[in-house]
């Protein structure tokens, strides 16, 4: 999170944080784990009512954000959320509103927007194909024009929040080119299989496309023409990501060394050994170098920086191998408990694990980073 | 003289005023290197040396932020700056503004910021350099003078610098900690030192050197400090250097700058990214050198812009004390890993060549020198101690001599 918050930023980060340790403390959390879509409407509206889920809109449709760098706010929330493995479709309905406000038709905003602002409603971005990979390369769904319709084919996978979306934002391929389609689930030759994840809260689901046909309104942007907003979206998504990774890895590690001090052994507290001393050391480097990239990431997007794209990954690629070592060395420091479900460093596993591999994989944004070396 | 926000350039008039300067006097990186002696009196006869030192000792009273502003300017420009005085006037200088006595910061400090004076520590002995505390070097009283026996080693740049300030023991009785004293040793010349230069590992004089002194004869007033109250003024350096490795705080001298000109180079074999990159690529680019590439360049983007959000935590006050520790290590880590990088990249080619001569400019031999990184201005474990100690507030380690006199430590020594 940024050093330098103004005073809205301050307070907006307060309220988040109070908002959550009051509505959604982690015993809260571990109840939704039975529940099919893992997170409360009404306490989704809540939070939409906190400024959530209006940092991207436009003020013309009643939204705005507190700083006019709507991916600097939105890390604050993220990262909160982070801190205690908070439920709710945070990600997607950004990312979609993101889209929208920037190549969304007036029509489209008009329709969409509000309802995403209130919490009412809820949209999700569908780019992944089976197999997991986040990039355009890789996007085998098309969408093709037909008269006054787009049609659309293929399958996306690992999308988040689907079965309680009532819209899909789906990236698919025209010839060389992307196009983005919103798609309303209710649409016939569309089919939603709703699907879990490791994570306690957060559901994905897959949708296919069997020839579903819309309207061309319903297309984001150009026909063909979705390259750049794609690239947009991915990078406010890994913004959001990392930020939420920071906030898991920074919470573990905080109750993992106050636990530490506690905790004797050998007439000891465990955190005088050198051996776990030296460990925190090392995660005490991963954890800030992990702090400053995320918040250079969210800066470079809103700027609109050239490098924002090769930023991106090189925070992924950081974050989501660090972030995840982090709790996972917290877990040995805590002891046998710590594999136990009593224990709440679990949540946090799953957390970690779940964001490692959405949106790419370390390994994978190594690649990315690899490519744009020249850039 | 303390500096407060009423009477201080803002950074604004200063920024407009040093650009303005730079660019009418400094040298592009284009040009031939011109030499660091040239180029800092020079920024010192136009008051851009010291930025962050008081007047009166020759600086230009302001703040390590008008510090930092310059350099950024000067690198935004393509400017050349000084590249040699990151030990003399990054380390050292602040250390003698922090403890010495008034007479002698007059004395000193004009001379080193104008570049005309160069210091260097004596701190590592052939008994350790970890342990620092626990030194052997004998400084006694004789009258008005003091006498100085003992060896160093490990001594970088002494061959070539004025003064060393070392590290020595002037009371034996008292505990460890509380019998150090810190003297200014003139290097060139003076009668009892012996120096020369040590054998590096990849077959060249180092920059590293090993002194003996027998009975070196020395001013009074060349304490840094008082008598036997050394351990804070080499607590003081060592945070000093500590920020210096970690380019934060006086030591922000343009280092930044030259990596990203002049440094691209490859520098004693050490593979630069875009080399690293030809190398691979010429090879076929193997998934494995493309992950270790990636990685480089990723710990070197983190590395940068962590420590450009440290500075700016020291400014607002989110982050205080040892930083530049985990910064330290953050960056000895990186360098070590991008030895072995370049082993990855090179293959059979980074350590066999055509030819009948020796050469050192290849990734293999650097790799035989690359520990020097984890240890030199404190090893990585001890970094580790410090961050885990003074920044988290852990437990100490145990220690088995702190509270002995020194010379029931000594006797005891080897009977653990
Ligand atoms: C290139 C280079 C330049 C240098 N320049 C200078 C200089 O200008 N001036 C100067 O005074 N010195 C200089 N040094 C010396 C440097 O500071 C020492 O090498 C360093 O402090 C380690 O000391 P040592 O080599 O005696 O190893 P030792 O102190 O003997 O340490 C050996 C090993 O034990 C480990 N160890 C020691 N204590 C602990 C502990 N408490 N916990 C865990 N592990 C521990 C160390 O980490 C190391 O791995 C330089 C060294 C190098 C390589």
């Amino acid at each position: 999170m940024n050093l330098e918050l103004s005073e809205d930023q301050e307070f907006f980060r307060e309220t988040t944080r109070k908002f959550l340790e009051s509505e959604m403390p982690l015993t809260a959390v571990r109840e939704l784990y039975e529940s099919a879509d893992g997170f409360d409407r009404d306490w989704w509206r809540q939070a939409a009512e906190l400024g959530w889920t209006s940092l991207y809109v436009p003020e013309a449709h009643g939204g705005g954000s507190l700083s006019g760098s709507p991916t600097r706010d939105a890390v604050i929330v993220a990262e909160e959320m982070g801190r205690l493995v908070s439920p709710g479709p945070f990600l997607p309905v950004n990312v979609v509103a993101a889209a929208l406000a920037r190549a969304g038709s007036a029509d489209q905003q008009a329709e969409v927007l509000p309802g995403l602002l209130s919490g009412e409603e809820i949209a999700t971005w569908a780019f992944s194909e089976p197999g997991g990979h986040w990039d355009a390369a890789s996007v085998a769904a098309t969408a093709t024009p037909d008269g006054g319709d787009i049609v659309l084919s293929g399958t996306k996978s690992y999308v988040e929040a689907l079965g309680v979306a009532d819209r899909v934002l789906v990236t698919a391929r025209t010839g060389d080119g992307l196009t983005q389609v919103l798609v309303p689930t209710g649409t016939p030759g569309v089919t939603v299989t709703r699907g879990r994840s490791v994570d306690m809260t957060r559901r994905f689901g897959k949708v296919t496309f069997d020839g579903a046909r819309l309207p061309l309104a319903a297309v984001v942007g150009e026909v063909g023409g979705a390259g750049d907003i794609v690239e947009h979206q991915l990078e406010v998504a890994l913004a959001l990501q990392c930020a939420e990774l920071v906030g898991v890895a920074d919470r573990t590690m905080e109750f993992t060394v106050e636990y530490g001090r506690e905790r004797y052994a050998f007439g000891r507290p465990i955190v005088s050994f050198q051996v776990l001393k030296h460990r925190i050391a090392d995660m005490t480097h991963w954890l800030e170098g992990s702090k400053a990239v995320s918040d250079a990431l969210a800066g470079a997007i809103d700027d609109a920086k050239p490098d924002a794209a090769r930023l991106a990954s090189v925070a992924k690629a950081f974050v989501g191998e660090r972030g995840p070592d982090i709790v996972d060395e917290c877990v040995q420091i805590t002891g046998g408990i710590g594999v136990t479900w009593e224990h709440d460093i679990h949540l946090y596993s799953r957390r970690a694990v779940v964001d490692r591999a959405l949106f790419g994989s370390p390994e994978e944004h190594k690649e990315r980073v690899y490519a744009l070396l020249d850039v | 003289m303390t500096v407060t926000e009423e009477n201080v350039e803002t950074l604004d008039v200063f920024g407009s005023r040093a650009r303005a300067w730079i660019e009418a006097n400094l040298p592009s990186w284009d040009d031939d290197e011109v030499d660091s002696h040239t180029l800092q009196n020079l920024l010192f006869d136009n008051g851009f040396a010291g930025i962050a030192f008081p007047r009166e000792y020759g600086g230009a009273g302001l703040t390590l932020a008008h510090q930092k502003v310059f350099y950024d300017t000067a690198a935004e420009l393509r400017r050349q700056v000084p590249s040699t005085y990151m030990v003399s006037i990054g380390m050292m200088a602040p250390t003698i503004l922090d403890s010495a006595s008034h007479e002698a910061k007059l004395r000193f400090l004009p001379k080193a910021l104008r570049g005309d004076e160069t210091w260097m520590q004596l701190l590592s002995e052939p008994r350790g350099g970890s342990d620092m505390a626990g030194s052997t070097t004998r400084l006694t009283r004789d009258g008005d003078i003091y006498v100085l026996n003992g060896a160093k080693m490990w001594s970088s740049g002494a061959y070539e610098s004025t003064y060393g300030l070392c590290l020595c023991r002037s009371d034996w009785n008292a505990p460890k900690h509380r019998g150090l004293s810190m003297i200014a040793v003139p290097l060139q010349g003076t009668p009892g030192l012996e120096l020369h230069r040590t054998r590096a590992a990849n077959g060249n004089l180092g920059e590293f050197c090993e002194e003996s002194f027998v009975d070196v004869q020395l001013p009074v007033d060349n304490l840094i400090g008082e008598e036997s109250k050394g351990w804070s003024v080499a607590q003081t350096l060592l945070f000093h250097e500590r920020n210096a490795v970690a380019n934060i705080g006086y030591g922000y001298l343009g280092r930044t700058a030259a990596r990203s000109g002049s440094a691209q180079r490859s520098n004693f074999g050490v593979l630069a990214v875009p080399e690293m990159v030809e190398r691979a690529r010429a090879r076929g680019g193997s998934p494995e050198a493309r992950q270790a590439i990636a990685d480089a360049f990723i710990e070197e983007t983190v590395l940068g812009i962590t420590s450009g959000r440290i500075m700016a935590g020291m400014r607002v006050g989110t982050h205080k004390g040892q930083w530049g520790s985990m910064l330290k290590l953050q960056g000895s880590v990186a360098a070590h890993e991008r030895a072995r990088t370049a082993l990855v990249v090179s293959g059979a080619d980074g350590v066999i060549w055509d030819g009948d001569e020796v050469r050192i400019d290849n990734p293999g031999t650097t790799w035989l020198g690359c520990r020097g990184g984890t240890l030199a201005g404190g090893s990585n474990e001890m970094q580790r101690n410090i961050v885990s100690e003074r920044l988290l507030g852990l437990p100490r380690e145990p220690s088995f001599d702190r509270d002995l006199p020194f010379n029931e430590v000594i006797r005891n020594q080897g009977k653990l």
